[in-house]
């Protein structure tokens, strides 16, 4: 479903990415881990091209995203984002905040991306705060406002760039199981994640990145009891 | 000798040069003459601060009347034309027939030599007294005993020549209006005013603390005639008539009627200040309240959305938007609103043929200016919203143009509302700028009512208070949509 090759990324001299080459099937689960700045997050960026790649090829159900004439809006509508600090459009009530992309870029009708909002919201467990305004809520709340976001648009494709790090740890389980419940309903997603034992129970392979490279491609069993690279052991020591 | 032969040949070709350029616009204008028919209406410009030629009939709807309105009507019915006024300052008057915009001029105006270098006069049809005007007890009766003394004088009127003629004067000051005379006077900075008679007279009823001494009238240079543009046609059908008007007493009647009685004892109101005396005109001064709501409205609405536009263009990251909108920040911040108010009224007629009207000019140079200033405070207020804000509309594929209106717009927006009442609390008191070219906003009737009653202080106390509660319910409505698009806090 996603195809990916010799993906570069450089900010000035600085190369983020040095060459990243997968593929992810449909429904697969990503959890994306290693070390700050090892380009977890710029790796799922290129992929619905908030950052431009320097050099590679990105596909998408075998529309090229990095073609000069790709309809990248379009690519765009099918990839869904949640971002680490949730980015919710702050003079918009939580469900005029979910209703705004379908009624203004799907063009569908009002009263039906309000019922389908309402159903989204009821799913992530926060019917009640249809008409709040996004300051009114917890950080958890808002992560899941976030999600329940996303879904409006019925993407394909769902990336979390670090959904949870910008949490109080009381409220990270909240948005962690709304993820899992997803994952589990066979969505295609891309987790960037310190949760260590939530990318073991919830993922299907783990990327391992560091210094720019995809270092190690593991189900969860075996990078996280038999990894291969130094690299990491040594990361697997520190954070476990 | 050579030399000689060449200095012969500069003077003929300069000659020919001066003599196409003095015939060249008398010429096109008989070639006009020859292919349309006459103009049915003329229209004459005129400065209606000028009692008893000219002034507002602030108490009669604002008609203007006075002698010079009267001549004029009797002489375009002699020759079968329509009068229509056109009302604006004096000192733009002859820019104003230049520009095509006003087909003469009856303002008191006197045929002075410097005038007749650029519009022609008809013959003269009134011949006014220079007066002194002075507080009670200083007794200036004669040009000698000005002498060492401050002159005041209005600015481009013939006064100003006599005050300059007084030996050893020790200023001579040049004012605008002739209630600023009075307020100089008044206020001690100005020993003594020249003006000419009908003005003195009004001058000291309105003012019982000063008086008035004639000078000997000057037949020669001191009449008031009728300009027209160089080479006009009309001077010599309007020559007849004024001779006639002097032979059928026409002109006495008419005299008569608007100098009652010159000689008259004082009224005398020594009150510095007296609001009794707007009686009359306030309802006149209220209209003006719309105006300048009206004007404020369409220049900061014209400000704000070219104002938005430059601000896209400056951040658009596209080089020539970004110099454009540069460089239009750069002239429109960096020359004085009225020169280009001045430049946008009087010079698109000459450039583009179009007839800008005041309002319509007012409105624009504002606009443009305002926009000026308000691209600089949107794009801060737009680079002011956090960056994810952008990067979750765009994830979300909704398009740019939608963005920036429904996302980045209300934020930005929210961010600079404090700033933006700002601006509408500038364009209101700067909007006054904008009777110069004769809207007939608060200012513009303030000073009319000024000229009428002769005194200085009190329209002006009057409609400082009406800007004063124009800024202060604008801003508690500002206060109130700042509550509104709060809520979401």
């Amino acid at each position: 479903m996603i195809n990916v090759d010799q993906l570069t990324k450089s900010f000035g001299k600085n190369q983020v990415l040095k060459g990243i080459t997968t593929s992810i099937r449909k429904g697969e689960v990503v959890a994306l881990i290693g070390p700050s700045g090892s380009g977890k997050s710029t790796f799922l960026r290129c992929l619905n091209l908030l950052e431009v790649p320097t050099s590679g090829f990105i596909s998408i159900n075998g529309d090229e995203l990095t073609a000069p004439k790709a309809n990248v809006a379009a690519i765009r509508q099918n990839i869904g984002m949640v971002f680490q600090h949730f980015h919710l459009f702050p003079h918009m009530t939580v469900l005029q905040n979910i209703t705004f992309a379908p009624t203004q870029v799907k063009g569908m009708s009002l009263a039906e991306a309000q019922d389908k909002g309402m159903a989204l919201l009821a799913k992530v467990g926060l019917s009640d705060k249809a008409d709040s305004y996004p300051s009114k809520l917890s950080g958890g709340q808002k992560q899941r406002v976030a999600i329940a976001r996303s879904l409006a648009m019925e993407p394909e494709i769902m990336l979390f760039d670090e959904p949870t790090s910008a949490l109080d740890p009381e409220m990270v389980k909240e948005v962690l199981n709304v993820i899992k419940d997803l994952a589990d309903s066979g969505m295609t997603m891309l987790i960037v994640t310190h949760e260590m034992k939530f990318a073991r129970e919830a993922a299907d392979t783990i990327y391992f990145l560091d210094q720019g490279l995809l270092v190690e491609k593991a189900t969860p069993e075996q990078f996280f009891t038999q990894p291969k690279s130094d690299r990491a052991i040594r990361f697997l020591e520190q954070v476990l | 000798m050579n030399k000689h032969k060449l200095h012969v040949l500069y003077v003929s070709l300069l000659t020919m040069v001066l003599l196409i350029v003095s015939f060249g616009p008398a010429l096109s204008v008989f070639a006009e003459e020859a292919t349309e028919l006459p103009k049915k209406t003329l229209v004459m410009g005129t400065s209606p601060d000028f009692p008893p030629y000219e002034s507002v009939d602030a108490k009669n709807n604002g008609e203007i009347i006075g002698l010079d309105i009267d001549i004029a009507k009797y002489i375009l019915s002699e020759l079968g034309y329509e009068l229509k006024i056109a009302s604006m300052d004096f000192g733009g008057l002859i820019a104003a027939m230049q520009s095509g915009r006003v087909d003469f001029i009856m303002s008191g105006m006197s045929a002075t030599e410097e005038r007749k270098q650029s519009v022609d006069f008809s013959d003269p049809y009134y011949f006014a007294r220079n007066t002194i005007v002075s507080k009670k007890d200083s007794n200036y009766n004669s040009i000698e005993s000005l002498s060492g003394k401050i002159i005041g004088a209005q600015l481009g009127s013939v006064q100003e020549a006599v005050a300059y003629s007084v030996e050893d004067a020790a200023e001579v000051r040049k004012l605008n209006k002739i209630a600023d005379l009075i307020q100089e006077i008044n206020s001690n900075r100005v020993d003594a005013a020249i003006v000419e008679d009908a003005v003195a007279v009004e001058m000291t009823n309105a003012n019982g603390q000063l008086v008035m001494n004639f000078l000997p009238a000057e037949e020669n240079d001191n009449g008031y005639a009728i300009a027209f543009p160089k080479g006009s046609p009309y001077v010599a059908e309007f020559n007849t008539v004024i001779a006639q008007m002097q032979e059928n007493g026409k002109l006495d009647e008419l005299l008569l009627k608007w100098f009652p009685d010159a000689n008259a004892a004082s009224k005398g109101n020594n009150k510095l200040i007296d609001f009794s005396i707007l009686q009359g005109y306030v309802p006149y001064i209220m209209k003006g309240v719309g105006v300048t709501l009206l004007f404020t409205l369409v220049s900061a609405v014209l400000g704000f959305i070219l104002g938005s536009l430059l601000s896209l263009c400056k951040i658009s990251g596209i080089k020539p938007l970004e110099w454009f909108a540069t460089a239009y920040t750069s002239i429109f911040r960096g020359t004085p609103l009225l020169v280009q108010l001045m430049l946008i009224y009087y010079a698109t007629p000459q450039l583009t043929g179009y007839d800008i009207p005041a309002l319509l000019a007012a409105g624009l140079a504002f606009g443009l200016n305002s926009a000026a200033y308000l691209s600089e405070t949107i794009r801060a207020g737009i680079m002011a919203v956090d960056k994810g804000q952008r990067e979750a509309a765009i994830a979300l594929g909704i398009p740019y143009r939608k963005m920036m209106i429904s996302i980045i717009f209300p934020q930005a927006l929210r961010n600079i509302l404090p700033a933006l009442v700002n601006e509408c609390v500038a364009l209101i008191k700067e909007s006054s700028l904008v009777s110069v070219i004769g809207v007939a906003d608060l200012m513009r009737r303030a000073d009319v009512v000024r000229a009428s009653t002769f005194r200085s202080f009190e329209a002006l106390l009057l409609i400082a208070a009406i800007y004063y509660v124009l800024v202060l319910v604008l801003t508690s409505l500002a206060r109130m949509l700042e509550r509104r698009l709060r809520r979401s806090d």
